[in-house]
């Protein structure tokens, strides 16, 4: 109806999508955002919030992970430490959560593989601030694809991961809530956004 | 027809917000999102205060009622305790960016509540706003109790375009409490799931504070700082 100076985004978004997902370029057990509605408002349904709660469990499984090998090799101290320590115990909490859930459903955890981000304190801190303000993007974008049900869920982790996130990022000098409104994430910008941390092995 | 003023403009004069539907939700969303809002609130060029709200269930409205009143409350504290309070200058930066936050959610649910909006209630404080340890207190206490409630009604709204905009708010709710409660010198987070409270036992904490004053007089009483 109106023209926006936007809409090639869609366009780009869109190639991006079959680039990402598509094109073979990540394993095909590996594609975490793969058979979401790009489109929101799209009727929820049990098998919709199977699919949508296992992009939820790839980013769980990640964020797990990333917390134990830092734990052991990022060398965290102090206040850095205990952060890792608890929202670490979080996620592996969210993880059994969403593994219990989805029961045979669930997917497994793709390959991952954090390199730097797991042998500094800072490299760690920087991922983790873009990984928990990810999580919470992505979960916020699903929530209107859910059925109450499923919403009810991930309400309560989604908040956990906006915690996490303001937590670090107070801890590493930024501002914890930069907007009034948390962006709501499309699962092709989600995926897309978790491709280009470099952490899940293509 | 081109330009068709939506609900955002007024919330969002410098385009920030739309700019991230926009970056965000794709375009396709954007306009969904937008559509169905301006549906809610029936908002039309300079109309606007008209028939705005005409869309939303009975249900809806009284939950973004609510909310709007807890917005207010929080907000005028936020705004109150910078104006008396001797902050730290850690305390007086959230004070700043969390009320600014608060100011703009009132803002954003005054505007889909349209003519159905509540006026800002007549808060009366206690001196909390005047000591910082007082405030920290009921600030992470308010926080913590929002998010909680933004989980409890997201799942009653009958609105899935109210229910995206709850969702953008609930999770800088988090944030806020998360915030404040590292200020306060107590871990940012609760356990791994964070759970859902009742408009009833937000409602409890109002009363136990005695925020807000039953009439104007009551508050008359601090007269001039009860007006935030």
């Amino acid at each position: 109806m109106h023209p926006h100076p936007a809409a090639p985004k869609t366009t780009r978004a869109n190639m991006l999508r079959r680039a990402i997902v598509g094109s073979g370029a990540v394993a095909a057990g590996a594609v975490v955002g793969a058979g979401i509605p790009d489109e929101s408002f799209s009727d929820p349904s049990p098998a919709q919030d199977a699919r949508i709660l296992n992009f939820a469990l790839q980013l769980e499984y990640l964020q797990a992970r990333f917390y134990a090998e830092a734990l052991r090799s990022a060398g965290l101290t102090g206040e850095l430490h205990e952060f890792a320590r608890v929202a670490g115990a979080h996620e592996r909490a969210h993880v059994a959560f969403l593994e219990k859930h989805l029961g045979r459903r669930a997917k497994t955890a793709p390959p991952l593989r954090f390199g730097e981000a797991i042998r500094d304190p800072h490299r760690f801190a920087a991922a983790a601030v873009t990984l928990e303000d990810l999580a919470v993007a992505a979960y916020n974008g699903q929530g209107t694809n859910l059925t109450r049900p499923a919403l009810a869920a991930a309400v309560e982790i989604l908040s956990v991961e906006a915690r996490h996130a303001a937590w670090v990022r107070d801890l590493v000098g930024k501002l914890p809530a930069t907007r009034a409104q948390d962006p709501l994430w499309s699962a092709t910008k989600a995926t897309h956004k978790l491709m280009q941390t470099g952490f899940v092995e293509a | 027809m081109n330009e068709r003023p939506s609900i955002l403009d007024g919330l969002d004069p410098e385009g920030r917000v739309r700019e991230s539907l926009l970056e965000t939700l794709g375009i396709g969303r954007t306009e969904l999102l937008l559509a169905a809002l301006a549906g809610a609130a029936t908002w039309t060029a300079g109309h606007a205060s008209h028939a705005a709200g005409a869309g939303l269930t009975e249900n809806d409205t009284r939950i973004l009622r609510f909310d709007l009143q807890l917005e207010y409350l929080q907000a005028t504290m936020y705004t109150q305790a910078l104006r008396l309070g001797h902050l730290r200058p850690a305390v007086r930066d959230a004070a700043r960016v969390v009320g600014a936050h608060e100011w703009a959610h009132a803002h954003a649910l005054k505007t889909i509540l349209g003519r159905r909006a509540v006026p800002p209630g007549f808060f009366d404080y206690h001196g909390v706003t005047e000591d910082e340890h007082a405030f920290l207190r009921p600030a992470v206490a308010f926080e913590d109790l929002t998010a909680a409630l933004l989980k409890y009604q997201a799942i009653r709204l009958d609105s899935r375009a109210v229910l995206a905009a709850a969702i953008s708010l609930h999770s800088v709710e988090a944030r806020h409490a998360a915030w404040l409660r590292r200020i306060a010198g107590v871990l940012p987070t609760l356990t791994a799931f964070d759970r859902p409270a009742s408009q009833a036992k937000m409602r409890d904490l109002i009363l136990s504070t005695h925020f807000v004053a039953e009439d104007p007089t009551t508050g008359a009483r601090r007269a001039p700082g009860f007006t935030g």
